[in-house]
């Protein structure tokens, strides 16, 4: 059992609706510092309500928010100053160019000019954009921009990660580079809380694993537990995934769709 | 050519055009309703001044005189198919300026099995919905009603496929520029490399110039009897040019002409048909051309003091600041912002020419004060709309709401202060007002400003709007109208004091002492100033709602 010092994130009974949509149904969670926390489930199940909620970008109707020692509710804007989030699709400031974008975030959350420079260049080269900074992020392609939001959720050094798909787009090696560089992070106590509908990334990135239905929480632990609740021994995440959602007729819809 | 996907593709227009942003960001409401309320007051209006029209005329005795009048509308319908040309050129081109940001709305969905030729012929009827199509469906009531008093059915029903050719002609005409346009800017980008983004901005800022003094030219309303005389017989000495090939077709059927009335309508029937070809073909080569990217500098990143941080802003606020400033120099659609109070400048010292103006001094102190009060009420109120879907970086970012209404306001208060500066500047060269004048017009100025920022700053986080399709709203319609009526009383309170100055210097009031317009002056600034922090703490209130209900 983490003691309260190791929670970066508690989650007690957080409940939103949209009209009669339920987003998150009285959601319970914790999330440990320096862990890498992955949030599975199909579309529509609330990851990235849950995710938004977090960093209080969405109120919830019941439930109390406790992130970085902090409640949601009554300074958020603590929280986010250190917290690093990319949305789903990151809408980037198109009429900036990728150094201006990155220069801008970095000053929005007050890093000093010898650091802001020393970070942003060293990213740029690793995720090999640099060559390409100097251009309108209105050319840039979605794997491109995919990076620049990554790059703008990382330059602050944040104690918190929020990502909501952040390997989307981005190719085989600059998604190995930010896997390799979640691990470092976590390594140094950065909790990562990620959403991904690509189960092979969770399996292999995440310390443990949430899969939500519904808005529900259906299971939460590491691959090991996860195989024990859904009592498949020795079975993959996909196994588990589509037998703990009630999902796993996927022949069947096949076979429907061909006839 | 399948017409049924031609109105799909007309209806994702019109659906478009009718999000709105709810109090949920993420959630869209439609108000069919008020979607058509436009169009069915248009047909009323068309049908109450045909039913005036008609009245009047069949109620003239003298039978000279009923002919004069017969003989006026005549001219009225002759010269319609031009005017209608004149403003649906105006209004396409208008629209097409507002959506020349926004990428998604121009690109056609080439993956579907839609031909060219049905999203050319779509995108052209998509251009006149709204106003335009508002104003021909209340000239087409008009001229259906006033043709059952006067009897010249025939006359009308040729009037009105005359007006909807032309508008249609109209909207083709602005298509075929909209591609060339985006094919030749791409080229000049491409070729001016480094500079490409000042040339897109003094590009685009001259031919907004030339755009608007051509619209205020036509919409002033100055003269008009006059323009549609000129129209009506002005079109037979130039009737080789293909535009006026419609009105030409009416003033050959008014005089019998039955001949030069078959050749002019299949004339205007082939030209029609030429551009909407020229159009598809265009849309088919260049439709899908992508403007190359603008490359602003090369080279390891160094970041630069910032002339904001050393004014005493933060580095978020500073950050936002320098953001905004290149969104307005950069963004299409936001640097028409810059137009306004250039044209304003260019038509009020024109007007000023004019001898029955000249040596109006109280007539001349405006120039210093309408730009920058024009501009702190349309800038304020679209500076957090502006920011469109990248707004999450505001939700998401560590700032305050008094920060963000701060960087805000001074951004819009200094920018419209420079622009009264500058516009002051050419006022002051050409009209040369007095001394006095200048001093009491450039603080009422200032005033304005401030307050007019403050206000307008309120309704923008209040009514933000970030859809941005089919072209960015940044403000709710109903907040932007309430503002600048707010605005506009406000103004009105602010320079009251000064009205009894004002009327000493056009002589309707005998002269006031020295002190009094110090008085005035005092009066007018602790107004505004009350006003200022009011509105002020009221939109620091309703930012602080923005950022916490953020998605909500």
């Amino acid at each position: 059992m983490a003691s309260d010092s190791d929670v970066t994130v508690k989650l007690t009974g957080v409940a939103k609706r949209y009209a009669d949509v339920v987003a998150v149904d009285y959601v319970d969670l914790d999330v440990k510092k320096g862990e890498i926390f992955g949030l599975l489930g199909p579309n529509g199940s609330g990851k990235s309500t849950l995710l938004k909620m977090i960093l209080g970008l969405v109120k919830p109707d019941s439930g109390s928010l406790n992130v970085l020692g902090i409640k949601a509710e009554e300074n958020p804007v603590a929280i986010k100053a250190q917290t690093g989030y990319v949305p789903e699709v990151p809408r980037l400031y198109e009429f900036l160019t990728g150094m201006e974008y990155l220069d801008f975030t970095a000053d929005l959350y007050n890093v000093s000019p010898a650091e802001k420079r020393k970070r942003i260049n060293e990213y740029l080269e690793a995720l090999e954009l640099q060559g390409r900074e100097g251009d309108m992020i209105s050319a840039y392609s979605l794997g491109m921009k995919q990076k620049t939001a990554l790059i703008s959720a990382f330059v602050h050094r944040p104690k918190l990660l929020l990502l909501d798909e952040p390997l989307s787009g981005l190719d085989p090696r600059s998604a190995r580079i930010i896997k390799d560089l979640l691990r470092e992070l976590a390594s140094k106590g950065v909790t990562t809380i990620m959403s991904t509908h690509i189960l092979e990334i969770a399996q292999a990135m995440c310390d443990r694993i949430a899969i939500m239905y519904e808005g529900r929480l259906l299971a939460t632990g590491n691959m090991e537990e996860l195989r024990e609740m859904a009592r498949l021994p020795g079975s993959n995440l996909e196994e588990i995934f589509l037998a703990l959602t009630g999902t796993s007729d996927v022949r069947d819809v096949v076979e429907a769709l061909m006839k | 050519m399948k017409w049924r996907n031609v109105l799909r593709l007309i209806s994702v227009d019109i659906k478009s055009g009718r999000l709105i942003r709810g109090q949920r960001l993420r959630r869209y409401r439609e108000r069919r309703v008020l979607q058509y309320v436009m169009y069915g007051g248009s047909c009323l209006l068309g049908i109450a001044v045909g039913l005036l029209v008609g009245t009047v005329y069949s109620g003239v005795p003298d039978p000279e005189m009923k002919t004069g009048l017969l003989l006026n509308i005549k001219i009225l319908f002759i010269a319609a198919p031009t005017l209608v040309l004149t403003y649906s050129l105006i209004f396409t081109m208008m629209r097409q300026i507002q959506r020349a940001g926004i990428k998604a709305s121009i690109q056609p969905p080439y993956w579907l099995p839609i031909t060219w030729g049905e999203h050319t012929l779509a995108a052209i009827l998509a251009n006149l919905i709204g106003v335009q199509l508002a104003a021909l469906l209340s000239m087409v009531s008009a001229i259906s009603v006033v043709s059952i008093f006067l009897g010249e059915i025939p006359l009308a029903t040729l009037t009105i496929f005359a007006l909807l050719a032309i508008a249609f002609l109209a909207s083709a005409t602005t298509e075929i520029f909209r591609i060339l346009q985006v094919r030749l800017t791409g080229a000049v980008y491409k070729t001016s490399g480094k500079a490409a983004i000042w040339v897109r901005f003094f590009g685009s800022i001259l031919i907004f110039i030339a755009f608007y003094v051509v619209y205020f030219f036509f919409t002033s309303g100055a003269n008009f009897p006059a323009i549609i005389e000129a129209l009506a017989s002005g079109q037979k000495t130039v009737w080789f040019i293909p535009y006026l090939w419609l009105g030409m077709t009416l003033f050959s059927f008014v005089n019998g002409h039955i001949v030069e009335t078959i050749a002019f309508s299949l004339g205007s029937v082939t030209f029609l048909s030429a551009l909407f070809a020229v159009a598809a073909k265009l849309n088919s080569r260049f439709g899908l051309y992508e403007p190359p990217a603008i490359s602003i500098s090369i080279g390891a990143y160094t970041p630069r003091p910032s002339i904001w941080g050393r004014l005493g802003f933060s580095s978020s606020e500073a950050a936002i600041m320098r953001k905004d400033f290149k969104a307005f120099t950069r963004r299409r659609e936001l640097m028409y912002f810059f137009v306004l109070p250039i044209v304003i400048t260019i038509m009020y010292t024109s007007l000023m020419r004019v001898p029955y103006f000249q040596g109006s001094s109280g007539f001349s102190a405006l120039i210093l004060l309408i730009p920058g009060a024009l501009m702190a009420t349309s800038m304020g109120s679209m500076i957090i709309g502006q920011e469109g879907a990248p707004v999450w970086h505001l939700y998401s970012s560590p700032i305050t709401a008094e920060s963000l209404v701060k960087c805000k306001y001074r951004f819009v208060a200094i920018f419209s202060c420079a622009v009264t500066l500058a516009c002051s500047a050419v006022g002051i060269l050409i009209i040369r007002p007095s001394l006095r004048i200048i001093f009491a017009a450039l603080i009422e100025s200032i005033f304005l400003i401030v307050t007019l920022s403050a206000v307008s700053l309120r309704a923008g986080v209040k009514g933000a709007s970030f859809v941005e399709i089919p072209r960015p709203r940044m403000i709710r319609p109903v907040d932007g109208i309430i503002n600048f009526i707010v605005c506009i009383m406000l103004s009105c309170v602010i320079l009251a004091p000064l009205i009894p100055y004002a009327g000493t210097m056009i002589g309707l009031l005998a002269p006031l002492p020295h002190f009094y317009l110090y008085i005035a002056l005092a009066i007018s600034g602790t107004t505004a100033a009350i006003a200022t922090y009011g509105f002020y703490r009221i939109a620091v209130k309703n930012a602080k709602h923005f950022l916490a209900e953020a998605e909500t």
